[in-house]
């Protein structure tokens, strides 16, 4: 499926919501995403991704890219995702990155 | 015959009767006419465009050029027309503009006439623009395949195969150049053979570049590196990072040759790439392996890499997962060496995403499932255990066109 994607910051907490497919071809729509959310220096990013189908190299090169954008105090979280999204990130190890969660946690 | 259709734009700040007898004198000229302003054009989302666009001089050069884009992105674009409206300065700047134009009087024959001219004219203009970008997209493919020459050369000429042993390999791009790279090569004095199968993130040029960095960075680090004692150690341990003493510490003698070079050519590896590179985000999962043809002890590394598999000659499988993250992803990142034992008649096959994700017609990944059922087989080399894998992907991808680089290595011990 096509890949979406939508933005919004509030309370120094920026939410990504992630929808389809993130491949080559849709990678730089969720870079834009991220360089948007970064210019509102927030605290977490929230990668909301249960309706995220797929995952390729190029999609976890953005993942990559929101750690160093955001810098390494920001927290990002990914919250909700697929068994086989989980399992390509586990794969290249870089859960240890980021953080994980089945739901929002309110903090 | 369908009647060619003409838009007119006129000027609405100039009064539409300063266009004396145009509409009528165009249709009596044999053509369907449509008038419309200039918001209503711009407004519009109707997906097709009229043949002629007919727009007055008196809206500037600026909003005429406007007006002409609303259509250019159609296959074919209407030819843009310009008629002076009561204003023959605002005409001349059009015409200097590159437009081409019609003036009064409006009699159909010469309308008609004036029309198709200034269509041959247009058609022809567009012909040479398409000839410009074919010309700029054929010295872009001789680039990319300029590219390809290159990268080629980063790839081993031939796999080195000891004694007892036989080695073989697939590289298929998705595209022109890859991300994707294997390598073998000798080590230690010809008493190990090193080879890798690795796949940097992402596809095309960027990932390309990449490749041939850390294929060089893997290779020269672990040619130039000693054994496991560290004497030929000239790079300080990283923090984080595989102690080399603790990792020689844990093995048999005989299986520590192998460990400095490997340990200290992927921890270098991703060292080099994170403190130079980070910021592009380019990473690469990757599996290097040492193997000892002599004995078939095989030291390994698994940088976040897919599991390679290990089909033993009674037909069981077993795999190697990662035994650390991607290379270039993390500062700090720290490696354990796995180790594993080729036993007469086993096989060892590494390979790349492309090949348990390529998809069917329908979507559906080829997926570990269908590469184990494709080695289940007894193994005569590794030649037909890449053969028959290539045909089980055949058979599931179908007419479907291949969306990642493809790459495969096995290596397998003779039964006798």
């Amino acid at each position: 499926m096509e890949f979406q994607g939508k933005m919004h910051a509030e309370n120094g907490v920026a939410t990504i919501r992630l929808i389809g497919e993130v491949d080559s071809r849709s990678a730089h729509r969720l870079n834009e995403l991220i360089v948007a959310a970064a210019g509102r220096t927030p605290r977490r990013l929230v990668l909301l991704a249960e309706d995220l189908t797929y995952l390729s190299s190029a999609g976890l090169r953005s993942l990559v890219f929101a750690h160093q954008k955001m810098g390494r105090d920001v927290e990002i979280v990914l919250v909700g995702v697929r068994p086989e999204v989980a399992e390509t990130i586990r794969l290249t190890g870089f859960d240890r990155s980021i953080v994980m969660q089945e739901a929002v946690e309110e903090r | 015959m369908r009647k060619p259709c003409v838009l007119i734009v006129a000027d609405e700040a100039a009064g539409t009767t300063q266009l004396p007898g145009l509409a009528p004198a165009l249709s009596d000229g044999g053509f369907d006419v449509r008038t419309a302003t200039e918001d209503e054009v711009l407004a519009s989302d109707e997906p097709d465009g009229p043949d002629g666009l007919l727009v007055s001089a008196s809206l500037g050069l600026q909003r005429v050029a406007m007006l002409a884009r609303r259509f250019a992105h159609l296959p074919a674009p209407p030819t843009t027309i310009v008629f002076p409206q009561d204003d023959l300065d605002a005409l001349e700047a059009c015409v200097r503009g590159g437009f081409d134009y019609i003036m009064p009087p409006f009699l159909p024959s010469l309308l008609r006439s004036r029309m198709s001219s200034c269509w041959e004219r247009g058609q022809l203009a567009g012909a040479v623009e398409d000839m410009a970008a074919e010309a700029s997209l054929r010295a872009y493919e001789r680039d990319l395949a300029i590219a390809h020459e290159i990268q080629s050369g980063f790839l081993p000429e031939k796999l080195p195969a000891p004694h007892g042993w036989d080695v073989a390999s697939r590289f298929r791009p998705a595209r022109q150049v890859a991300g994707d790279f294997y390598d073998g090569f000798e080590l230690v004095d010809g008493r190990r053979l090193g080879f890798v199968v690795a796949d940097v993130c992402d596809k095309g040029v960027g990932a390309a570049l990449f490749m041939a960095l850390i294929r060089t960075l893997l290779r020269h680090t672990a040619e130039h590196t000693g054994t496991a004692s560290g004497s030929g150690d000239d790079l300080p341990p990283a923090p984080g990072s595989m102690n080399m003493a603790e990792a020689g510490a844990s093995l048999s003698p005989m299986l520590s040759v192998g460990a400095g070079p490997l340990v200290q050519a992927v921890v270098a590896t991703n060292r080099y790439l994170t403190r130079n590179h980070l910021r592009q985000g380019y990473f690469a999962t990757l599996i290097f392996g040492v193997l000892d043809p002599a004995s078939g002890a095989l030291l390994y590394i698994n940088g976040g890499h897919n599991p390679a598999v290990l089909q033993r000659a009674d037909g069981s499988h077993t795999l190697l997962p990662p035994t650390g993250p991607a290379v270039g992803m993390m500062l700090h990142s720290s490696y354990a060496l796995g180790h594993a034992s080729l036993e007469r008649g086993d096989t060892l096959l590494l390979y790349t995403d492309g090949v348990v994700e390529a998809r069917a017609t329908g979507g559906t990944l080829f997926g570990m499932e269908r590469l184990l059922t494709a080695l289940s087989g007894p193994v005569k080399s590794a030649e037909t255990v890449l053969s028959g894998i290539d045909k089980a992907l055949r058979v599931h991808v179908g007419g479907a066109e291949q969306s990642d680089d493809i790459t495969m290595l096995a290596l397998h011990r003779s039964a006798v």
